[in-house]
């Protein structure tokens, strides 16, 4: 629960930094607040007068004369409204806007670890979902310190004409806001588990459709159709619990006003019958509580709303005080300007979690346009060598060195521009296919980008999509084959000329008949360039000149292919596992 | 989603519906609620009270204050009061009843919507599911059900209740003084076309905003997924400025929307002021001519009120009414496709084995050209036979009509001598199981999954299927055993993993004819063993269609044949193809040199 508040308290100063950058249109905003509530208070005065003195004082002059008073009145209300609702949007999309770049900026600098902790989905749901709550208080802030104005008002003129009458009337409203806020403290619960129950019988109908095939193979409609059922009635009975909701709260927004408005003509009657109350101000009071009616349920809103706004800003400032943990250097260092791409792995030990080290004591050694495949059984860590070697995790001990400079003295971008990557899944980005080629370098000729391509073997099947190298790809894009992507990703990797260049083995995802279009692109790449390969299939390890045997940790073997078959019993079980055997199923002997 | 369900509210250009959609939409719904013909005369009778005791309200204001106050009666004064407390508390009571009615309707109609377009899909063939997409058929199901939701949940209750409040507000100040309240009228023209400009333009400007909230949520999801494919190539800074694009494009489309409420707002609030500025003006010189009384005037004022409410909310349900029809019009279009595999009336059982004969069958999906034409095959009883031929060839789609997944447009298929589409769908699903290429799992333990084979195993017999293919154990190794949920974070299974359990199902299902579809991706290579090893326990004394990617697959079976252009080219033993040197002997060539390179 301390917890909980704290991050509230995280979360206010975080709307508060956020709107200080807002300040003159927040004091605009409550101007034209300040303007409009005077002509709101002053409208029912002019008309109380106006019946008083001119309909019946029976003054004709005056009767006109309040008239076209009130209606001046109402265009700098009108203007008023203006002001005050055009400041308060103005506002809260500005500090939404700001914020959600804010917040995206900060997710790109942060570390891989950070990222294979947090799920998409959260990270997604920070930018969008709780901005938009910090947002809806946002823009009912200046909004409630007119109504506070207002509000205000209201009861110093009432209070003015007769405080009984004022106390009496005005009694009931605050139920009003209490009432409004109660509504939507109990209504968010139920909403949630609304969607949450929504959320479970969508998952029925998106896997029976997903899965047609299956519940069609094996005639399983009848099972489908029970479980949408259950879910279909679970659904129902949350949402008629806020139907019942609604229907305990809504009536009330009518019923509290009326309740004054009946107050304001029996005691206040008998007090104009008394002489102490002129009819005019019978209805001017009328006329004020229909204009509380809503200022105050908003009050009742923006009550509850602040709770879950608060907490919203409190996780979104959770993020952004999460630090990057793998940065520039303070002093950076260059990498030789000449260097051939030597990499050394010295003494280096890493895990993901304290205590429980994936690489312990791993020396390795890649001279100079050396292809070293990394080979090891599962979990031995040899993916976990690809991904220290461009700093996405730092190194626990020892060190790692590029043409013999510490990485970590190194300004990140320049490490990463002298290391090219091919991930084991390709991930393209929804853009044409040469942004996509020229990603590491957007300002690449297209004849960079067609070498590029040219190298990964990419170059033919692009010219023949429908757009060529315009064509747009990516999850929003044309759809690219796995073999295609492959090339793609390689023709990335390899478009700024990096002096090393890790390829995580990556033909799992490719058709096996297609395997080897993919190998004879990589010797390509590869040629007179530093290449560290991850291999988690027997056939990659062709492409090596030198194979190096991983397991627990460290280097247990290292030689040629042949060496190691020969030499190896670890290095000949490993391979068994790997399935060195042509790939093979389906239906059996 | 705060700012969603906000945006669903709008309908696009071509969502929006004709008059004649409309109406017929409406007589469909009628009859879709056919159930609730009676508590919908309740509701709306209860709606009709709750107005009546909003628009009495005011009335009773002017008697108030004509007969009490300007007569000096205290006894019509305290009349007055009591009456409007009276209709307050009556405001109260048929209010809640009237809410509360209409989501009694409205709910569980939602509720046996969504169970009457879920059973219909559920029916549909799959050629039907081939020519949809999957994200649609969901959206029919969710989004546009929901569509109907914010309608039923207040919108209903909402719109009845705002017509009959402007209609008596009407007739009421009509009846007061016809005089003063055409004066009056004079101000709602203005506020109706302000409305409806703001409808209008609102719209178009949340439309917009729709759009650009969806490319922006699109730059930050890629962004985020990608993020590690940016740091790798240090492009972070670059990510950053395009998401800076995308946030101000929303950012400017919400600005928009601002400038146009911020036109229509105070022009309504304008409005209001000056029907009020009028009703003192004319009010008060008519009052002076002795036309109306003073309660009369400060009925109008009060009145004024229940005049602009009604224009403005209806405007804006207007919008949600809209979305709904575009939402039900939808649905009612799913509801009227026609499964085209049904059972014929007076099917008959498909025999418990036998021979599956296709015989002279030509077919083509929908009008296109024919992907199969004359095809005559016969799988014998316990015989395995392999479909082999290019990408596209015909051979997938000459499975599915065995298993009547479609029906062919020429010839027929046979199971024991009795034509597939003459059979009862439950006896057909029975004999013959396909299993698909990818093993697809539902939510819920490994047992349930196996069980969809047939659901009303026992622990003991899904056990025995999955001894009988051997990997009971494999999955015992798992934290949870056979209760491990497939869904859950941290549990997932492997693909290879998941085609043991789509393979368990089938061997639980213990078909006569089992129709497999070979997976194309690799496995990882120890499960690859366990699936080789399930699928040969799994295929034992069984009739086998395998539709072969890989030629090693079809080397395996009894007979092969060769599907390519929609006929049937060679139909024999592996080493007899071979022999011919026809098209599965160069097809075999072609497949051992491709495997001999990536070795």
């Amino acid at each position: 629960m301390d917890r909980e508040n704290e991050a509230r308290r995280a979360g206010w100063r975080l709307m508060r930094s956020a709107l200080a950058t807002q300040r003159s249109w927040l004091t605009l905003g409550i101007l034209a607040g300040g303007l409009w509530t005077a002509t709101k208070l002053s409208v029912p005065l002019l008309a109380a007068a106006a019946v008083d003195q001119g309909i019946l004082g029976g003054d004709g002059d005056k009767i006109l004369l309040y008239s076209l008073i009130i209606a001046v009145i109402g265009v700098i209300q009108g203007l008023g409204t203006a002001g005050r609702r055009y400041t308060a949007f103005r506002i809260s999309y500005r500090v939404e806007t700001d914020l959600r770049e804010r917040l995206f900026a900060h997710l790109q600098q942060l570390h891989f670890a950070f990222h294979d902790r947090a799920q998409t989905g959260q990270l997604m749901a920070r930018a969008n979902s709780d901005i938009q709550q910090v947002n809806l208080v946002v823009v009912l802030l200046p909004l409630t310190v007119a109504t506070m104005f207002l509000l205000a008002g209201v009861i110093v003129v009432m209070v003015l004409h007769n405080a009984l009458l004022a106390v009496l009337s005005l009694g009931a409203l605050p139920l009003l806001s209490v009432a409004a806020a109660r509504f939507s403290h109990r209504l968010h619960p139920v909403s949630l588990q609304l969607q949450n129950e929504l959320g479970d019988y969508s998952g029925v109908v998106e896997e029976s459709v997903a899965g047609i095939r299956v519940v069609k193979g094996f005639g399983t409609e009848a099972r489908q159709e029970e479980q949408l059922r259950v879910e279909a009635d679970q659904v129902l009975d949350r949402a008629l619990a806020g139907a019942r909701l609604r229907a305990n709260f809504l009536p009330l927004v009518d019923f509290l006003p009326a309740l004054a408005l009946v107050i304001i003509l029996g005691y206040g009657g008998h007090l104009v019958l008394q002489g102490k109350l002129q009819i005019g101000d019978l209805i001017a009071f009328n006329a004020y509580i229909l204009y509380l009616l809503w200022p105050l349920r908003l009050v009742g809103m923006l009550i509850a709303q602040a709770a879950r706004s608060s907490a919203a800003a409190g996780r979104i400032h959770e993020l952004l005080v999460t630090d990057a943990a793998v940065v520039d250097p303070p002093k950076p260092k260059s990498l030789p300007r000449t260097g051939g791409g030597e990499v050394r792995f010295e003494g280096v030990r890493f895990g993901y979690s304290p205590g429980a080290p994936v690489l312990d004591g791993l020396d390795l050694l890649l001279h100079p346009g050396e292809a070293v495949a990394v080979v090891g059984p599962t979990a031995s860590g040899k993916t976990t060598v690809a991904r220290l070697l461009p700093r996405f995790y730092d190194v626990d001990a020892g060190r790692v060195l590029v043409d013999g400079v510490d990485i970590r003295e190194l300004r990140l971008r320049e490490l990463r521009r002298a290391i090219g990557i091919v991930f084991e899944d390709t991930f393209l980005f929804t853009d044409s296919v040469a942004e996509n080629i020229a990603f590491a370098q957007p300002d690449a000729s297209m004849e960079t980008v067609r070498e590029a391509a040219r190298l990964a073997g990419a170059d033919e099947f692009i010219q023949r999509l429908p757009e060529g190298y315009d064509t747009l790809i990516g999850e929003h894009g044309y759809s690219l084959s796995g073999g295609q992507r492959q090339r793609v990703a390689i023709a990335r990797a390899v478009l700024a000329d990096p002096r090393v260049l890790i390829l995580d083995d990556a033909t799992s995802s490719v058709d096996p008949t297609k395997e080897h279009e993919i190998r004879a692109a990589l010797r390509e790449v590869m040629r007179d360039r530093t290449t560290l390969i991850i291999a988690h299939r027997a056939a990659t390890i062709a492409l090596a000149d030198r194979v190096v045997l991983l397991d627990e940790g460290h280097v247990v073997a290292e030689g040629t292919h042949d060496d190691l078959l020969v030499n190896s019993d670890r290095y000949r079980q490993v391979l068994a596992q790997a399935g060195a055997a042509a790939p093979v199923a389906g239906a059996a002997d | 989603m705060a700012s969603d369900a906000r945006l669903e509210a709008f309908a696009s250009d071509e969502e929006l519906l004709t008059r004649d959609d409309a109406k017929h939409l409406v007589r469909r719904l009628w009859r879709l609620l056919d159930r609730y013909h009676r508590r919908i005369a309740i509701a709306t009778l209860l709606i009709m009270l709750w107005t009546a005791c909003l628009l009495a309200g005011p009335t009773l204001v002017k008697h108030g204050i004509d007969a009490g106050l300007r007569g000096k009666d205290e006894g019509a004064l305290d009349l007055a009061a009591g009456l409007y407390l009276a209709v307050a508390i009556g405001g109260l009571l048929f209010a809640r009843a009237a809410i509360w009615s209409v989501s009694k309707i409205g709910e569980p109609f939602l509720r046996d919507l969504r169970n009457k377009v879920f059973n219909h899909l559920m029916a549909l063939d799959l050629g039907f599911f081939e020519r949809e997409q999957t994200g649609r058929l969901v959206a029919r199901l969710t989004s546009d059900v929901d569509a109907m939701q914010d309608l039923v949940q207040i919108g209903l209750a909402q719109f009845a209740q705002n017509v009959f409040l402007f209609l008596g507000a009407v007739i009421v100040i009509l009846v007061l003084s016809w005089k003063l309240a055409l004066c009056t009228l004079v101000v709602v023209p203005p506020v109706v076309w302000a409305s409806r400009w703001f409808r209008r333009e609102s719209s178009r400007a949340f439309l917009e905003v729709r759009d650009r909230i969806g490319a922006n949520l699109a730059t930050l999801q890629e962004g985020l997924a990608g993020v590690r494919v940016v740091q790798a190539f240090g492009r972070e800074r670059a990510f950053a400025r395009r998401f800076r694009e995308t946030n101000e494009a929303q950012y400017d489309a919400n600005l928009e929307t601002v400038r146009i409420s911020t036109r229509y707002f105070p022009f309504i609030e304008f409005c209001g002021v000056a029907g009020t500025a009028l009703i003192i003006g004319i009010g008060g010189w008519f009052a002076d001519q002795r036309i109306v009384t003073v309660g009369t005037v400060a009925a109008f004022i009060l009145y004024l009120n229940n005049l602009f409410e009604p224009v403005q909310q209806l405007s804006q349900l207007y919008n949600t009414l809209q979305q709904s029809g575009a939402a039900l019009k939808k649905l009612v279009a799913l509801l009227d496709t026609e499964p085209k595999v049904a059972e014929k009336p007076g099917a008959v059982d498909l025999p418990l084995e036998g021979a599956l004969e296709v015989d002279d069958v030509s077919f083509r999906y929908g009008t296109g050209p024919l992907v199969l034409e004359e095809v005559s095959v016969t799988v014998a009883h316990g015989e395995r036979l392999a479909l082999v031929g290019p990408t596209g060839a015909g051979k997938s789609t000459l499975a599915k009509l065995m298993c009547r997944f479609y029906d062919p447009a020429v010839g027929a298929v046979r199971f024991g001598g009795v034509s597939l589409d003459d059979a009862t769908l439950a006896s057909l699903r029975e004999r013959i199981v396909v299993v698909p290429q990818e093993g697809f799992l539902f939510a819920g333990s490994i047992r349930d999954n196996v069980r969809v084979g047939r659901p009303d195993a026992s622990d003991a017999t899904v056990d025995a299927a999955l001894d009988a293919l051997g990997i009971r154990g494999r999955f015992l190794e798992l934290p949870e055993g056979l209760d491990t949920e497939v869904r859950e974070r941290g549990s997932r299974l492997s693909a290879g993993e998941r085609q043991l359990v789509s393979l368990a199902r089938a061997a639980l299902a213990d078909p006569a004819l089992l129709i497999l579809d070979e997976a194309t991706s690799n496995l990882d290579p120890g499960t690859e063993r366990d699936v080789e090893a399930a699928l040969e326990a799994l295929t034992a004394g069984r009739s086998v269609v395998v539709v072969a990617h890989r030629l090693s697959t079809a080397a395996r079976a009894d007979r092969i044949a060769v599907v390519d252009h929609g006929r049937l080219q060679e139909l024999g033993r592996h080493e007899e193809l071979i022999r011919r040197e026809g098209r599965y002997a160069s097809l075999w060539a072609s497949w051992t040199a491709a495997q001999a390179r990536a070795s």
